[in-house]
């Protein structure tokens, strides 16, 4: 095939040509050179905690404020981090920090500080597997944006901003069952339920993503919810299937490979000597996304369990998919905690029936709802006790 | 990496451009030869099996045929080195080094290899490092690049123009504008030829429970009959019910397997066009090139071309060889590379 760019393209592949080998020089630099690598990698081989070690001892530093005015006495029970014997680290994470290396166990920095870390919440039930066989990791991100957060700021787990996405929309009409009924019509009246029942706590601001039938590009949902700044995410979609006898009950979240994280992380320390503030901050959000993927996981699971009991009383042929991972654009994109949950199964005659009446949506608006509180309780159950005597809601500064 | 490869001789030098895929990966070389591999590795797990497969090390199908045998990796499954994976970064080398000694005439000492490595895009921003560390062992100088942007440079795409490469495990997009393509020029998705692979395994197990098939003979079916839109005939395949072979009607399933990773695409493909100026955009709308064995997919070309005409004049090209526009795009960029560029890399 021949596309021939009009111009002569000469220089322009001259100038490319120098481009892939300056690219290649800077990458060549970042490949630590064989004999001092091994010597560096047998002092620091520098797994995730220990990592994080280092991290939380540069953050120590900018965040003296913070620490002086906090009261540890206060915090009942110091938690510690739940380091693996034996790192398992990719071989590229050796690291040159300007810092002594801490050993594992130990925030080398005196006063040891309480490392808090979340325990793996459990599945709601057996119904489910998740891997939850990492260790969790908190949003530091707050840290770093506020000096002067209060403790339950502080592991971000005051959810404040809910953004429901109710799925398709405008010329967009999502699944049809054979009577005509229309997923982006259906999704759109349910999310507008579940707003108003989650507003009802008045502990949630709750915002849709769309209002009317409108038609809206993915990107444009997840530019949304980025800039609402969404704490929980949650698209609303209705299966069709082939197969119309089954009401399939399914919930998605993206599991993107946690590698890319850590390789990122990783070769973000490789560019530098020090670590400067910004860069630190890219690290910083790159583990907040490995708390997305699992907060994702467990408020897939509750959703999923409370959607599919309640629904299958009604209904013996409702099927369980379970808890799915999935390269969904929207739940890609969203910084916060995401999931797609396919609530019913327009393609069953009955469930479009069903889905027809205003007394049906409201009931599954209830289960979604349930789902939704019970995740959040169960987050904020994982705060480190001493939350209560800080009551102030994280403001929307940050 | 020290200056004595500058000494040696250009003539004895054997150039390759290697293009490492999530499933298949294929080299070219200044000497004329060509192969390709599925990206398969596979160790023998203990010594018995070590006898049995007669070998410390298989690649591609015979990896595949042995897998019992063997401790199976395929390194770039989704587009990226897993972490904390040494073996699979270990499987990258032994790939490249298999493929090496496939294109050699005679036992040429590695020194004299110069190669141009296209790796998938997603991999490129996140395993350039421990790619090039992985490979520099065989290769006297080697440089690495996006495999869409070789695929680019092939075709001299070298600006306004959008290279589409549709793989088993990612579909990377770069669009060229006259420099070598930033962060920001491309993107990569997920929605590949594996996902239509387990779609289409999803939609027939729905309606042939009772038949008895796998992903690899889903994806032969894919790979024979693929397309999107109008089917010119009913696709039917021989698949077992209780063992004995029965004829199946897939049409439908395998469309709309095929159609399910046009969203994403058509959604990338615009928004990456969106970002540069009207003028550019016409241009850019106009030459967009299709590449990756999912290229092949009946009818895709059309359509695409049909979605981006509604926002204006557009082209969708298909490049001639999908099996090995990337390894010859990467060996013309090998070829193109001034000698003093060599010698310091
Ligand atoms: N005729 C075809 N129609 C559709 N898909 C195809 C066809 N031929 C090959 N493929 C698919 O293309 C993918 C491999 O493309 P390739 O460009 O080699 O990928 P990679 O570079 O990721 O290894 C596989 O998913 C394969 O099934
Ligand atoms: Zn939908």
């Amino acid at each position: 095939m021949a596309i021939r760019n009009p111009a002569d393209s000469t220089d322009l592949r001259k100038a490319i040509l120098k481009g892939v080998y300056d690219e290649n020089l800077r990458i060549d630099s970042m490949v630590p050179d064989p004999v001092t690598a091994r010597r560096r990698r047998r002092r620091s081989r520098i797994g995730n905690p220990v990592l994080l070690s280092v991290l939380l001892l540069v953050a120590a530093s900018s965040l003296a404020g913070f620490l002086a005015s906090w009261n540890p006495a206060e915090v009942a029970e110091p938690v510690a981090v739940d380091v693996p014997a034996e790192p398992e680290s990719p071989q590229i994470t050796t690291v040159e920090v300007k810092v002594p290396v801490p050993v594992p166990y130990a925030v080398p920095s005196a006063p040891p500080r309480p490392l808090f870390v979340l325990k793996p919440p459990e599945p709601v039930e057996k119904m489910v597997e998740v891997d939850f066989s990492r260790e969790k990791l908190l949003d530091y991100s707050l840290i770093l944006n506020n000096s002067q957060v209060r403790l339950s700021s502080l592991f971000g787990l005051d959810v404040q901003t809910i953004i429901i996405d109710p799925g398709h929309g405008g010329r967009d009409p999502g699944a049809i069952g054979v009577m005509g009924t229309k997923e982006k019509n259906i999704v759109l009246d349910i999310a507008k339920r579940l707003r108003d029942r989650l507003q009802e706590s008045g502990r949630y601001n709750v915002i849709l993503t769309r209002e009317e039938d409108t038609t809206m590009s993915l990107a444009r949902r997840v530019e949304f919810a980025n800039a609402g700044r969404a704490d929980l995410f949650i698209s609303l979609h209705v299966n069709a299937l082939p197969q119309q006898k089954v009401n399939l009950i399914e919930t998605y979240y993206y599991g993107p490979p946690s590698d890319i994280e850590t390789l990122k992380l990783a070769e973000q320390e490789n560019r530098g000597s020090g670590i400067k503030n910004r860069d630190f901050e890219n690290m910083i959000k790159k583990i907040g996304n490995t708390f997305k993927e699992q907060e994702s996981a467990t408020l897939a699971t509750a959703i999923q369990h409370s959607l599919f009991t309640n629904v299958k009383k009604y209904d013996k042929d409702t099927a369980d998919a379970g808890i799915k991972i999935a390269p969904f654009v929207v739940l890609l994109g969203v910084d916060a905690p995401s999931v797609l949950v396919e609530i019913s199964c327009i393609s069953k005659k009955q469930e479009e029936l069903k889905l027809n009446l205003p007394a049906y949506r409201e009931e599954i608006t209830t289960f979604l709802a349930e789902g939704t509180v019970r995740y959040l309780a169960k987050r904020n159950l994982q705060i480190v006790k001493g939350e209560e005597h800080d009551q102030k809601g994280r403001g929307k500064s940050s | 990496m020290t200056k004595k490869a500058a000494a040696k001789a250009a003539d004895e030098k054997i150039i390759v451009g290697i293009d490492l895929g999530t499933s298949r990966s294929a080299i070219s070389a200044s000497n004329g030869k060509r192969t390709w591999v599925d990206s398969y590795v596979g160790w023998p797990r203990d010594f018995i099996a070590r006898k049995v497969v007669g070998s410390s090390i298989l690649f591609g199908q015979e990896a595949l045929e042995h897998r019992l045998s063997l401790e199976l990796y395929r390194p770039l499954k989704n587009g990226v080195i897993k972490e904390g994976t040494a073996r699979d970064e270990e499987a990258v080398k032994e790939l490249i080094h298999h493929l090496i000694s496939l294109v050699q005439t005679k036992k040429t000492s590695t020194e004299k290899v110069r190669a141009v490595v296209g790796v998938p895009a997603e991999s490129f921003k996140v395993n350039k490092v421990a790619l090039k560390k992985a490979v520099a062992e065989f290769a006297e100088s080697l440089l690495v690049v996006s495999e869409p942007f070789a695929v680019a440079y092939g075709v001299n795409a070298l600006d306004n123009a959008m290279v589409i490469d549709i793989g088993a495990g990612t579909v990377d997009f770069c669009i060229m504008h006259g420099t070598v393509p930033s962060e920001e020029d491309q993107r990569t998705v997920l929605t590949a030829g594996d996902f239509i692979d387990q779609q289409l395994f999803n939609f027939l197990e729905e309606r042939y429970p009772d038949s008895d098939f796998n992903l690899n003979m889903v994806r032969r079916f894919k790979e024979k009959f693929s397309f999107i839109g109008e089917a010119d005939r009913a696709v039917k395949v021989d698949i077992p019910v209780d063992g004995k072979p029965t004829k199946h009607d897939i049409t439908d399933e395998l469309r709309r397997a095929c159609e399910s990773i046009l969203p994403a695409i058509v959604e990338s493909t615009l928004e990456l066009i969106a970002k540069f100026d009207p003028e550019y955009q016409d241009i850019i709308r106009q030459n967009v090139i299709l590449a990756g064995g999912g290229s092949q997919i009946r009818g895709l070309d059309e359509y695409l071309e049909n979605v981006l005409s509604e926002y204006g004049p557009a082209k969708v090209h298909l490049v001639d060889d999908p099996l090995f526009s990337g390894a010859d795009g990467a060996l013309a960029l090998a070829q193109d590379m001034p000698a003093e560029y060599w010698t310091d890399i």
